[in-house]
């Protein structure tokens, strides 16, 4: 199943190792019958997938593998923080994968890293969301297949609103009110993730500004955004926030222990939390910042892509194709019956009655008027020199103008990087 | 090991005062008991249940639930007990792999004429000023390119090839007394039959030194096995923990229980070798 | 008797072979002997160790991201990257400060330990493995203490419990870098972890002091305590402390694990160069070639000050001149 156990590790291989390493200058000698074999019959793949907190994901993903019956799929299931890090250096090593989750990315595309899926996707095109099909397209052709879609959003615990006579904030004013309203010694106003980064876009969309506009330039450096991250410091420093907390905003921990009235989560943590605080539960967007903002949810989600490095493109298409595109039941129960997330296919989304009543509903109402989808040219490295924008003007006394503008300067060698 | 210092004894005898001494072991208590925090934390948090931990008093015991043990080794996300095989595997290997490749290449600078032997020396002596972490990029791409990630070869062959380990064996098998080996040519033997007959034999005590400090940090490297292994079943003991810290769900429980049961092994490496670890750290010639 | 008739057959390089020291071996086949020895290890240097380094400095003048085989020659933009539009030179920087305050309080720490447990009587041992312990215990794993357990900032960490029976309100210790807790955090895990091995080396370097300097000094008039400390025993341990400030200064040259576990990579302080490295290379924007430019930075950095370091402190001399 895994590479390890199937290369067989035995005496004649440390031999023929310590024997590859001897002979001088055999560098392409070496290691050339390792790389992870089949074990079955028929083609091997392998999947990358990051590890979801809710019970149950990976033996689902394992599961969908298993039924499939062309190809012999493996699936790593990466715990931890370091999927990017894992993923990335993977894809340069001959055991990289053929098959992988992640997030739209401009700069996959253009390093010809990522296989154009047009004509799988083609066929069903209009039953996917259209704000996924945009997110996935570059120059007409689409290069990945949503999965999932996960709107981001605030939950709240209503007995402790009400106890505390605080309405539901729409401002970010009315955020800071009402976390300083919230705060007792035992509970903290609110928790939006142990190190802001958590809302870094829902500031930027909340302020009424984009990440980059049309022209794919920088729209995301406005006073509407500094003035949203001022009051982002004055919240970090007033003692009315979680911080240090144990688990971050994907788990629905400082919640369910008490710990906050309000915190930052995505529609994933639903299940866990209605089953741990009943009807005790409300959710509410990002609030609106200074006069021209409007209020919004940050839509995240996963995506599923082929290496067109790697050595089954082909075979990695098909398997892509069967799951995604064609196993709806699959699709439905990866997208439902974990944690909660919005299909991206109209069919199954209509069809879905778990998100038909009650809070799931509000959410996908949220998801609908507020929503903002990725954008594929905000790669990885301007999402995370804004990160840096979070560390240096929010959680530390840096002047917010100044922090844009060095991240200006990193987002624009990318741009330039990405657009000539 | 109290025998082992009479001279500095008696010099203390002279100057120390019953009072002088109490706040002498005072002292060291106290510091004692610092260095021994950590260590209680552990133990009573893989002992307790989630809600004794985090509880709103602190409580100074734990109940004792010993099923934490087997609770995380039935958790099938991480793999725990697949990682202490791993690292048991990657620790013991490069152990061994280290020992010999080093003390030889050791022994031959150390002994063997050889006009170019200083070059060779100096050549070695510089992979000490660059730091192994610092190549740890092109490293990684050159062992990808071997098709070594997620492999056992990938975790431990780049990692034998210590300029220092081989520096420590050079620096002591100058000081290994010529004599012996000496003897050992009267009796017809070779460079390498001297080696292992004579000169390996005479030096155990610094060979367990040098494989309690190999295996030590064969046992607890992090960026290294962090990279290579990919795949949750090429981790070691040191990245599921990190795993474990940063995970999308968190039982205190069960990370203090890895991490009481990832040192455990090596704090019996260490009070059982203690005395040739202090012995052989005191022979490498870093004590000048 | 055997070596003496082999000494007088063979003499193909008397003059540079007797040079590094006399010798009565098996001249004929040293050579061979010498490379059969040092061979494997040799091989094993060049492929991991040199080739790493010179595909290091090879990429660095490559326009290589989400490659490692680059075609496009950039020459020196990596550099002008890595050094002005990056966070790399501010964790130089870090690093810098992190280095002046971790490596005499090390040192200061460990040379007190030893002082204490060498005047001990009872339970010397003891009290010597109690000290010595913490070095069995990973970075990761301390790490994973100390913001689970002892800093961390939510009402049952260890310091807040503590704290709150004095009524202080809870700390963030690591999410909040104002006031900079997050360093009381590092350092003293570090000392923790790090205190232990050279206190060792002080031990077995204190009980290498000739007790008749001590015995001299007293005669002298020498008070025991602060003089005897300061003209007797310091100086006795001159080339020890010269060396564990070596040791000292290369580990903290590659700290990386706590860094990595506590601070985490999503913060722009208390980064380290190797973080840096490891986010501009490993991590999301995938730019081998600045990465490595970085690499090659702080490679001659670290030439540069172990370099002026064994100048300053003489260490190295010694070793060579045996």
């Amino acid at each position: 199943m895994s590479a390890l156990s199937s290369s067989n590790w035995d005496r004649r291989n440390v031999l023929r190792a310590a024997l590859g390493l001897t002979a001088a200058g055999g560098l392409a000698a070496c290691g050339s019958n390792t790389g992870r074999s089949s074990g079955g019959s028929g083609t091997g793949l392998v999947q990358y997938f990051h590890a979801y907190g809710e019970a149950g994901t990976e033996q689902a993903i394992k599961r969908y593998a298993k039924a499939y019956s062309k190809a012999n799929v493996t699936t790593s299931w990466i715990t931890g923080n370091t999927f990017e890090a894992k993923l990335f250096s993977a894809l340069l090593t001959k055991q990289a994968p053929d098959v992988f989750e992640f997030h739209p990315q401009l700069q996959m595309v253009k390093s010809g890293q990522v296989a154009d899926l047009s004509d799988l996707i083609d066929p069903v095109k209009d039953d996917f969301n259209p704000a996924d099909i945009k997110s996935h397209t570059v120059d007409g052709k689409i290069y990945g297949i949503r999965m999932i879609d996960d709107p981001q959003f605030f939950y709240y615990r209503k007995s402790m609103l009400e106890k505390a006579k605080v309405d539901v904030p729409t401002t970010l004013d009315e955020l800071l009110e009402a976390a300083a309203k919230l705060t007792t010694d035992k509970v903290k106003g609110v928790f939006l993730g142990n190190d802001f980064t958590a809302v870094q876009n829902a500031v930027i969309f909340s302020a009424g500004a984009n990440t980059l506009d049309e022209k794919n330039q920088i729209a995301y450096h406005t006073d509407g955004v500094v003035q949203g991250l001022k009051q982002l410091r004055q919240l970090f420093t007033s003692g009315n926030v979680l911080l240090d907390a144990p688990t971050d905003f994907w788990d629905p921990s400082s919640l369910d222990q008490g710990l906050c009235a309000i915190q930052w989560g995505g529609m994933w943590s639903m299940p866990v939390m209605q089953k741990a605080l009943g009807d005790d539960l409300g959710i509410f967007p990002f609030p609106a910042i200074g006069s021209s903002g409007k209020q919004s949810v940050y839509n995240g989600g996963w995506s599923m892509f082929v290496n067109a490095k790697g050595k089954n493109v082909d075979a990695a298409k098909e398997y892509v194709k069967w799951l995604w595109i064609d196993q709806k039941k699959y699709q439905e129960d990866w997208a439902l019956s974990y944690g909660f997330h919005i299909p991206p296919r109209t069919s199954i989304a209509n069809g879905a009655t778990k998100l038909k009543s009650g809070l799931p509903a509000e959410a996908v109402k949220l998801f609908t008027d507020f929503g903002h989808f990725d954008n594929i040219a905000y790669d990885q490295t301007m999402q995370t020199a804004f990160a840096d924008v979070i560390a240096s003007s929010v959680r530390k006394n840096g002047n917010p103008e100044a922090a844009l503008d060095t991240c200006d300067k990193k987002v624009n060698v990318e741009l330039k990087k990405l657009f000539g | 090991m109290t025998t082992t210092t009479p001279r500095v004894g008696k010099e203390r005898r002279r100057r120390g005062g019953v009072l002088g001494n109490t706040g002498l072991y005072v002292a060291v208590s106290v510091a004692a008991l610092l260095f021994l925090l950590p260590f209680y934390l552990i133990v009573r948090n893989s002992l307790s249940t989630d809600p004794e931990i985090t509880g709103e008093n602190w409580k100074i015991l734990p109940s004792f639930q010993w099923s934490n043990v087997s609770e995380l080794f039935d958790d099938q996300t991480v793999q725990f007990g697949r990682s202490l095989w791993n690292s048991t595997l990657v620790a013991v290997l490069m152990t061994v792999g280290t020992l010999l490749v080093c003390s030889l290449a050791g022994y031959g600078l150390a002994r063997i004429p050889y006009k170019h032997a200083n070059k060779v020396f100096y050549a070695v002596l510089a992979t000490l000023m660059v730091p192994t972490a610092v190549t740890f990029v092109p490293s990684f791409v050159l062992v990808s390119s071997l098709g070594w990630v997620d492999t056992y070869r990938g975790l431990i062959i780049p990692g034998l090839f210590s300029g220092f380990t081989c520096f420590l064996f050079r620096q002591y098998f100058l000081g290994f007394p010529k004599e012996l080996e000496e003897a050992a040519r009267v009796d017809g033997l070779g460079y390498w039959g001297a080696y292992w007959r004579i000169v390996v034999p005479n030096s155990l005590n610094f060979f367990a030194a040098i494989a309690t400090i190999t295996f030590i940090s064969g046992w607890n490297a992090f960026l290294w096995p962090l990279v290579i292994g990919q795949d949750p079943s090429s981790w070691t003991v040191q990245v599921a923990l990190s795993s474990f810290m940063t995970n999308q769900t968190v039982n205190f429980h069960l990370i203090f229980m890895a991490t009481a049961i990832s040192i455990l092994p090596l704090v019996f490496v260490f009070l059982f070798l203690q005395r040739w670890l202090v012995q052989g750290i005191a022979q490498t010639g870093i004590k000048g | 008797m055997s070596a003496t008739t082999t000494r007088g057959v063979a003499q193909p390089a008397p003059v540079k072979a007797s040079q590094a020291r006399p010798r009565r071996g098996l001249r004929g086949n040293a050579t061979l002997n010498f490379w059969l020895f040092t061979g494997p290890f040799l091989i094993g240097l060049v492929i991991f160790v040199f080739v790493p380094i010179g595909w290091s400095i090879w990429l660095s003048f490559f326009d290589a991201r989400y490659t490692v085989t680059p075609s496009q020659f950039i020459g020196l933009d990596n550099y002008k990257q890595i050094l002005t539009n990056s966070n790399f030179p501010q964790s130089l920087l870090t690093f810098t400060v992190f280095a002046v305050f971790i490596v005499p309080t090390t040192w200061a720490l460990s040379l007190g330990l030893a002082l204490l447990v060498n005047r001990l009587r009872f339970m010397r041992a003891f009290f010597r493995s109690v000290f010595f312990l913490p070095t069995a215990v990973s970075y990761v794993a301390a790490a994973l203490v100390w913001k689970m357990s002892i800093f961390s900032g939510v009402r049952f960490g260890l310091a807040n419990t503590v704290f709150g029976w004095f009524g202080v309100d809870n700390i963030a210790y690591l999410a909040d870098p104002s006031p900079p807790w997050y360093w009381v955090v590092i350092v003293s895990l570090r000392l923790w972890l790090q205190a232990g091995f050279y206190m060792i080396l002080f031990l077995a370097a204190l009980q290498n002091i000739p007790a008749e300097l001590y015995e001299a000094a007293a005669i002298d008039g020498a008070k025991p305590g602060w003089q005897t400390f300061r003209y007797i025993t310091l100086p006795q341990l001159r080339a020890t402390s010269t060396a564990v400030v070596l040791l000292l200064l290369v580990a903290a040259y590659q700290a990386f694990d706590e860094f990595f576990n506590l601070i985490s990579t999503k913060a722009t302080w208390a980064q380290t160069p190797l973080m840096e490295l490891y986010k501009t290379a490993l991590g999301n924007s995938q730019d081998y070639g600045a990465g490595s430019a970085g690499a090659v930075i702080l490679s001659l950095l670290i030439c540069l000050v172990t370099l002026a370091q064994g100048k300053i402190m003489g260490f190295g001399r010694g070793e060579e001149s045996k």
